[in-house]
Protein backbone atom coordinates (compact mmCIF):
# COMPACT_ATOMS: atom_id res chain seq x y z
CA UNK A 1 0.00 0.00 0.00
CA UNK A 2 1.45 3.15 -0.94
CA UNK A 3 1.43 6.35 1.20
CA UNK A 4 1.24 9.89 0.79
CA UNK A 5 4.65 11.63 -0.56
CA UNK A 6 7.50 11.57 -3.07
CA UNK A 7 6.83 8.53 -5.46
CA UNK A 8 7.91 7.53 -8.75
CA UNK A 9 5.84 7.25 -11.83
CA UNK A 10 6.91 4.64 -15.00
CA UNK A 11 5.99 4.77 -18.22
CA UNK A 12 6.13 2.54 -20.99
CA UNK A 13 5.32 2.64 -24.13
CA UNK A 14 5.45 -0.98 -26.44
CA UNK A 15 3.73 -1.88 -29.54
CA UNK A 16 0.60 -4.55 -29.00
CA UNK A 17 2.33 -7.07 -31.79
CA UNK A 18 5.74 -7.15 -29.91
CA UNK A 19 5.84 -10.36 -28.17
CA UNK A 20 8.43 -12.04 -25.66
CA UNK A 21 8.89 -15.54 -24.92
CA UNK A 22 5.80 -15.90 -27.28
CA UNK A 23 3.41 -14.07 -24.66
CA UNK A 24 2.51 -10.11 -25.74
CA UNK A 25 5.32 -8.17 -24.29
CA UNK A 26 2.91 -5.88 -22.76
CA UNK A 27 1.52 -8.71 -20.82
CA UNK A 28 4.76 -9.88 -19.79
CA UNK A 29 5.34 -6.66 -18.05
CA UNK A 30 2.37 -6.69 -16.29
CA UNK A 31 2.60 -10.12 -15.23
CA UNK A 32 6.61 -9.29 -13.99
CA UNK A 33 5.20 -6.09 -12.29
CA UNK A 34 2.76 -8.28 -10.72
CA UNK A 35 5.12 -10.85 -8.90
CA UNK A 36 7.63 -8.57 -8.04
CA UNK A 37 4.40 -6.90 -5.74
CA UNK A 38 4.71 -3.57 -7.24
CA UNK A 39 1.65 -1.54 -6.04
CA UNK A 40 -0.32 -0.98 -9.46
CA UNK A 41 -0.33 -0.95 -12.50
CA UNK A 42 -2.61 0.08 -15.68
CA UNK A 43 -2.18 -0.58 -19.15
CA UNK A 44 -3.67 1.23 -21.18
CA UNK A 45 -4.95 1.34 -25.61
CA UNK A 46 -4.75 4.74 -27.25
CA UNK A 47 -6.75 5.63 -29.93
CA UNK A 48 -3.68 6.23 -32.31
CA UNK A 49 -0.50 7.22 -31.75
CA UNK A 50 3.26 7.32 -33.99
CA UNK A 51 6.34 6.11 -32.32
CA UNK A 52 9.98 5.33 -33.85
CA UNK A 53 9.13 3.52 -37.13
CA UNK A 54 7.34 6.98 -37.91
CA UNK A 55 4.07 4.75 -38.53
CA UNK A 56 0.92 6.38 -37.33
CA UNK A 57 -1.59 3.76 -35.78
CA UNK A 58 -4.97 4.14 -35.37
CA UNK A 59 -7.71 2.22 -33.97
CA UNK A 60 -9.86 2.66 -37.03
CA UNK A 61 -7.22 0.92 -39.25
CA UNK A 62 -5.81 -1.42 -37.52
CA UNK A 63 -8.19 -3.79 -35.44
CA UNK A 64 -7.15 -6.98 -36.92
CA UNK A 65 -3.60 -5.77 -37.18
CA UNK A 66 -3.31 -5.37 -33.71
CA UNK A 67 -0.30 -3.08 -34.15
CA UNK A 68 -1.68 -0.79 -31.69
CA UNK A 69 0.54 1.33 -29.51
CA UNK A 70 -0.14 0.11 -26.05
CA UNK A 71 1.15 2.31 -22.59
CA UNK A 72 1.38 0.77 -18.84
CA UNK A 73 1.81 3.10 -16.06
CA UNK A 74 2.72 2.36 -12.31
CA UNK A 75 3.24 4.28 -9.56
CA UNK A 76 5.68 3.15 -6.90
CA UNK A 77 7.96 4.05 -4.35
CA UNK A 78 11.93 5.47 -5.38
CA UNK A 79 13.53 2.18 -4.04
CA UNK A 80 10.86 -0.23 -5.65
CA UNK A 81 11.17 1.17 -9.16
CA UNK A 82 14.97 1.18 -8.59
CA UNK A 83 14.13 -3.12 -7.96
CA UNK A 84 12.36 -3.52 -10.93
CA UNK A 85 13.62 -0.90 -13.51
CA UNK A 86 16.87 -3.09 -14.75
CA UNK A 87 14.46 -5.93 -15.74
CA UNK A 88 12.67 -4.01 -17.47
CA UNK A 89 14.84 -2.04 -19.43
CA UNK A 90 16.04 -5.57 -20.53
CA UNK A 91 12.28 -6.40 -21.41
CA UNK A 92 11.35 -3.80 -23.75
CA UNK A 93 13.21 -4.19 -26.75
CA UNK A 94 11.41 -1.95 -28.79
CA UNK A 95 9.93 0.95 -27.23
CA UNK A 96 10.53 3.50 -24.52
CA UNK A 97 10.89 3.41 -20.68
CA UNK A 98 10.34 6.70 -19.11
CA UNK A 99 10.88 7.43 -15.67
CA UNK A 100 9.31 11.04 -13.64
CA UNK A 101 8.99 11.99 -9.89
CA UNK A 102 5.37 12.64 -8.70
CA UNK A 103 3.67 13.10 -5.73
CA UNK A 104 0.97 10.82 -4.35
CA UNK A 105 -1.45 13.21 -3.13
CA UNK A 106 -3.97 10.18 -1.67
CA UNK A 107 -3.88 6.49 -1.95
CA UNK A 108 -6.84 4.00 -0.21
CA UNK A 109 -7.96 0.97 -0.75
CA UNK A 110 -10.99 -0.48 0.32
CA UNK A 111 -12.01 -3.91 0.51
CA UNK A 112 -9.92 -6.34 -1.00
CA UNK A 113 -7.75 -8.56 0.95
CA UNK A 114 -8.58 -8.80 4.64
CA UNK A 115 -5.69 -8.42 6.86
CA UNK A 116 -5.29 -10.67 9.85
CA UNK A 117 -7.14 -9.74 12.45
CA UNK A 118 -4.76 -8.55 14.81
CA UNK A 119 -6.28 -8.41 18.72
CA UNK A 120 -7.23 -4.38 19.86
CA UNK A 121 -3.87 -2.40 20.70
CA UNK A 122 -4.13 0.10 23.13
CA UNK A 123 -2.12 3.24 22.49
CA UNK A 124 -1.06 5.02 25.30
CA UNK A 125 0.23 8.41 25.78
CA UNK A 126 0.33 12.60 26.69
CA UNK A 127 -1.68 14.10 23.92
CA UNK A 128 -3.21 17.41 22.93
CA UNK A 129 -6.35 18.60 22.32
CA UNK A 130 -7.36 21.72 20.13
CA UNK A 131 -10.99 22.80 21.06
CA UNK A 132 -11.76 25.18 18.15
CA UNK A 133 -14.74 27.51 18.31
CA UNK A 134 -16.57 29.16 15.96
CA UNK A 135 -19.73 30.65 14.51
CA UNK A 136 -21.87 28.11 12.15
CA UNK A 137 -22.65 30.89 9.60
CA UNK A 138 -18.84 31.92 9.37
CA UNK A 139 -17.88 30.96 5.63
CA UNK A 140 -14.18 30.52 3.74
CA UNK A 141 -14.59 30.85 0.00
CA UNK A 142 -18.51 30.05 0.53
CA UNK A 143 -17.95 26.89 1.89
CA UNK A 144 -18.90 26.51 5.83
CA UNK A 145 -15.80 27.70 7.78
CA UNK A 146 -16.17 24.00 10.22
CA UNK A 147 -16.71 22.14 6.86
CA UNK A 148 -13.42 23.59 5.44
CA UNK A 149 -11.40 23.44 8.19
CA UNK A 150 -12.27 19.44 9.07
CA UNK A 151 -11.34 18.64 5.53
CA UNK A 152 -7.86 20.50 5.89
CA UNK A 153 -7.41 18.50 8.72
CA UNK A 154 -8.32 15.42 7.20
CA UNK A 155 -5.62 16.41 4.15
CA UNK A 156 -2.68 16.90 6.76
CA UNK A 157 -3.55 12.96 8.07
CA UNK A 158 -4.43 15.15 11.61
CA UNK A 159 -5.36 11.92 13.85
CA UNK A 160 -9.32 12.88 14.28
CA UNK A 161 -11.77 16.05 14.50
CA UNK A 162 -15.28 15.98 15.97
CA UNK A 163 -17.56 18.74 14.91
CA UNK A 164 -20.30 19.79 17.94
CA UNK A 165 -22.99 21.96 17.20
CA UNK A 166 -23.82 24.14 19.92
CA UNK A 167 -27.13 24.97 20.92
CA UNK A 168 -26.89 29.02 22.42
CA UNK A 169 -23.91 31.02 22.99
CA UNK A 170 -21.93 34.01 22.84
CA UNK A 171 -18.60 35.00 22.01
CA UNK A 172 -16.26 37.50 20.00
CA UNK A 173 -18.47 38.97 17.95
CA UNK A 174 -20.80 39.42 21.34
CA UNK A 175 -24.03 38.86 19.46
CA UNK A 176 -26.17 35.64 20.70
CA UNK A 177 -26.04 32.77 18.39
CA UNK A 178 -29.45 30.66 19.41
CA UNK A 179 -31.11 27.44 18.14
CA UNK A 180 -34.66 28.23 17.07
CA UNK A 181 -37.49 26.18 17.93
CA UNK A 182 -37.38 24.13 15.58
CA UNK A 183 -33.80 23.19 15.37
CA UNK A 184 -33.16 24.86 12.40
CA UNK A 185 -31.30 27.49 12.92
CA UNK A 186 -28.09 28.19 10.72
CA UNK A 187 -26.39 29.95 13.22
CA UNK A 188 -25.39 28.12 15.86
CA UNK A 189 -21.82 27.96 17.75
CA UNK A 190 -19.74 25.07 16.59
CA UNK A 191 -17.22 23.85 18.36
CA UNK A 192 -14.50 21.58 16.94
CA UNK A 193 -12.40 18.98 18.98
CA UNK A 194 -9.21 17.53 17.83
CA UNK A 195 -6.39 14.96 19.48
CA UNK A 196 -3.21 15.03 17.89
CA UNK A 197 0.65 14.52 19.44
CA UNK A 198 1.94 17.46 20.89
CA UNK A 199 4.54 18.32 18.61
CA UNK A 200 1.50 18.60 15.73
CA UNK A 201 0.18 21.53 17.88
CA UNK A 202 2.24 24.49 16.01
CA UNK A 203 1.52 22.81 12.54
CA UNK A 204 -2.56 22.34 13.22
CA UNK A 205 -2.37 25.85 14.56
CA UNK A 206 -0.68 27.62 11.59
CA UNK A 207 -3.20 26.03 9.12
CA UNK A 208 -6.39 26.33 10.92
CA UNK A 209 -5.48 29.91 12.75
CA UNK A 210 -5.54 31.53 9.16
CA UNK A 211 -8.73 30.19 8.01
CA UNK A 212 -10.55 31.52 10.73
CA UNK A 213 -11.85 35.16 11.01
CA UNK A 214 -12.61 35.93 14.62
CA UNK A 215 -12.42 32.92 17.59
CA UNK A 216 -10.65 31.08 19.91
CA UNK A 217 -8.58 27.91 19.90
CA UNK A 218 -7.94 26.39 23.68
CA UNK A 219 -5.37 23.79 23.87
CA UNK A 220 -4.98 21.21 26.35
CA UNK A 221 -3.19 18.11 27.91
CA UNK A 222 -4.65 14.72 27.64
CA UNK A 223 -3.69 11.09 28.10
CA UNK A 224 -4.45 9.15 24.99
CA UNK A 225 -6.13 5.65 25.23
CA UNK A 226 -6.32 4.73 21.99
CA UNK A 227 -8.40 1.33 20.83
CA UNK A 228 -7.28 0.35 17.04
CA UNK A 229 -7.51 -2.60 14.95
CA UNK A 230 -5.22 -4.41 13.52
CA UNK A 231 -2.65 -1.73 13.43
CA UNK A 232 -0.37 -1.61 10.52
CA UNK A 233 3.39 -2.15 11.48
CA UNK A 234 5.01 0.83 10.83
CA UNK A 235 2.77 3.33 12.65
CA UNK A 236 2.81 0.97 16.08
CA UNK A 237 5.75 2.72 17.39
CA UNK A 238 5.70 6.44 16.42
CA UNK A 239 1.69 6.74 17.19
CA UNK A 240 1.77 9.12 20.54
CA UNK A 241 5.09 10.73 21.34
CA UNK B 1 3.12 32.31 15.41
CA UNK B 2 -0.11 32.37 16.86
CA UNK B 3 0.44 33.73 20.61
CA UNK B 4 -0.52 31.00 23.57
CA UNK B 5 -1.57 32.19 26.80
CA UNK B 6 -2.79 30.37 30.16
CA UNK B 7 -6.44 30.35 30.92
CA UNK B 8 -8.61 28.38 32.00
CA UNK B 9 -11.68 26.27 30.77
CA UNK B 10 -14.63 25.45 33.02
CA UNK B 11 -17.31 23.31 31.97
CA UNK B 12 -20.78 23.10 33.76
CA UNK B 13 -22.70 19.36 33.34
CA UNK B 14 -26.48 19.40 33.64
CA UNK B 15 -29.53 19.08 32.33
CA UNK B 16 -31.48 20.86 29.33
CA UNK B 17 -34.85 20.20 31.99
CA UNK B 18 -33.14 22.56 34.46
CA UNK B 19 -34.65 25.62 35.06
CA UNK B 20 -33.44 28.98 36.77
CA UNK B 21 -35.82 32.00 37.08
CA UNK B 22 -38.32 30.97 35.26
CA UNK B 23 -36.19 29.68 32.18
CA UNK B 24 -33.87 27.15 30.78
CA UNK B 25 -30.59 27.15 33.02
CA UNK B 26 -28.38 27.31 29.84
CA UNK B 27 -30.51 30.08 28.79
CA UNK B 28 -29.74 32.02 32.55
CA UNK B 29 -26.26 30.44 32.50
CA UNK B 30 -25.30 32.43 29.29
CA UNK B 31 -27.03 35.47 30.24
CA UNK B 32 -25.03 35.80 33.47
CA UNK B 33 -22.03 35.50 31.61
CA UNK B 34 -22.73 38.22 29.79
CA UNK B 35 -23.59 40.44 32.73
CA UNK B 36 -20.32 39.50 34.50
CA UNK B 37 -18.70 40.39 30.56
CA UNK B 38 -17.17 36.75 30.16
CA UNK B 39 -15.43 36.95 27.17
CA UNK B 40 -17.94 33.86 25.43
CA UNK B 41 -19.61 30.90 26.42
CA UNK B 42 -20.58 27.70 23.92
CA UNK B 43 -23.52 25.86 25.27
CA UNK B 44 -24.00 22.21 23.54
CA UNK B 45 -26.50 19.68 23.97
CA UNK B 46 -25.11 15.78 24.33
CA UNK B 47 -27.31 13.21 22.57
CA UNK B 48 -27.61 11.09 26.04
CA UNK B 49 -25.99 10.67 29.18
CA UNK B 50 -26.66 10.05 33.30
CA UNK B 51 -25.45 11.86 36.31
CA UNK B 52 -26.18 12.18 40.07
CA UNK B 53 -29.41 10.85 39.98
CA UNK B 54 -28.76 7.94 37.44
CA UNK B 55 -31.74 8.76 35.58
CA UNK B 56 -31.35 8.76 31.92
CA UNK B 57 -31.58 12.00 30.10
CA UNK B 58 -32.07 11.64 26.55
CA UNK B 59 -34.31 13.09 23.86
CA UNK B 60 -38.49 12.37 24.38
CA UNK B 61 -40.63 13.80 22.18
CA UNK B 62 -42.03 15.99 24.32
CA UNK B 63 -39.65 16.50 27.62
CA UNK B 64 -36.28 18.16 26.13
CA UNK B 65 -34.30 16.25 28.73
CA UNK B 66 -30.49 15.63 27.13
CA UNK B 67 -27.22 16.49 28.94
CA UNK B 68 -25.95 19.80 28.18
CA UNK B 69 -22.68 21.30 28.60
CA UNK B 70 -22.11 24.86 29.38
CA UNK B 71 -18.05 25.83 28.11
CA UNK B 72 -16.76 28.96 29.23
CA UNK B 73 -12.61 30.07 28.11
CA UNK B 74 -11.62 32.58 30.37
CA UNK B 75 -8.62 33.90 32.87
CA UNK B 76 -8.21 32.56 36.09
CA UNK B 77 -9.68 35.75 38.09
CA UNK B 78 -12.82 36.12 35.69
CA UNK B 79 -13.51 32.37 36.01
CA UNK B 80 -13.19 32.99 40.22
CA UNK B 81 -15.45 35.66 39.64
CA UNK B 82 -18.15 33.86 37.66
CA UNK B 83 -18.22 30.84 39.91
CA UNK B 84 -19.81 31.99 42.75
CA UNK B 85 -22.53 33.00 41.01
CA UNK B 86 -22.38 29.78 38.77
CA UNK B 87 -22.80 27.82 42.27
CA UNK B 88 -25.91 29.97 43.46
CA UNK B 89 -27.40 28.69 40.01
CA UNK B 90 -26.67 25.30 39.72
CA UNK B 91 -29.00 22.72 41.88
CA UNK B 92 -27.58 19.52 40.61
CA UNK B 93 -24.64 19.18 38.37
CA UNK B 94 -21.21 19.12 37.77
CA UNK B 95 -18.22 21.64 37.30
CA UNK B 96 -14.79 20.94 35.99
CA UNK B 97 -12.36 23.35 35.81
CA UNK B 98 -8.84 22.67 33.75
CA UNK B 99 -5.71 24.46 33.10
CA UNK B 100 -5.32 25.14 28.90
CA UNK B 101 -3.43 27.73 26.87
CA UNK B 102 -6.00 30.01 24.72
CA UNK B 103 -5.43 31.38 21.40
CA UNK B 104 -7.36 34.28 20.25
CA UNK B 105 -7.46 34.66 16.27
CA UNK B 106 -8.35 38.21 15.27
CA UNK B 107 -7.62 38.25 11.40
CA UNK B 108 -10.40 40.73 11.27
CA UNK B 109 -11.61 42.31 8.28
CA UNK B 110 -8.41 41.36 6.36
CA UNK B 111 -10.77 38.79 4.85
CA UNK B 112 -14.14 39.89 3.71
CA UNK B 113 -16.26 37.14 3.63
CA UNK B 114 -17.28 37.00 7.33
CA UNK B 115 -20.47 36.23 9.28
CA UNK B 116 -22.63 39.44 9.84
Amino acid sequence: MLSQGAAKKVTIYVNEDVHLHGDSLWDAILRFLRNKHVAGATVLRPVAGFGAHGTVHSSAGEIHAGHMPMRIEFIDTAEKVDEVLPTLYEMVIDGLVEVQDTNIVKAVARGGKQEAHLPHAEIKGPAKLIRIYLGESDKLKGEPLFEAIVKRLMMMEVAGATVYRGILGYGAKRHQHKETVFRLSKDCPIMISVVDRANRVDEIMGAVAPMMVDGLIVISDVEVHRFVHALPEQQKVTNVS
Amino acid sequence: MYLRQPARLLRLHFSERDRYDGVPLYEAIVATCRKLGIAGVTVLRGMQGYGESAELHKHRILAHDQPITAAIVESTENIDRLLPEIEKMLDTGMIAISDVEMVRVRNGDAQPETAA
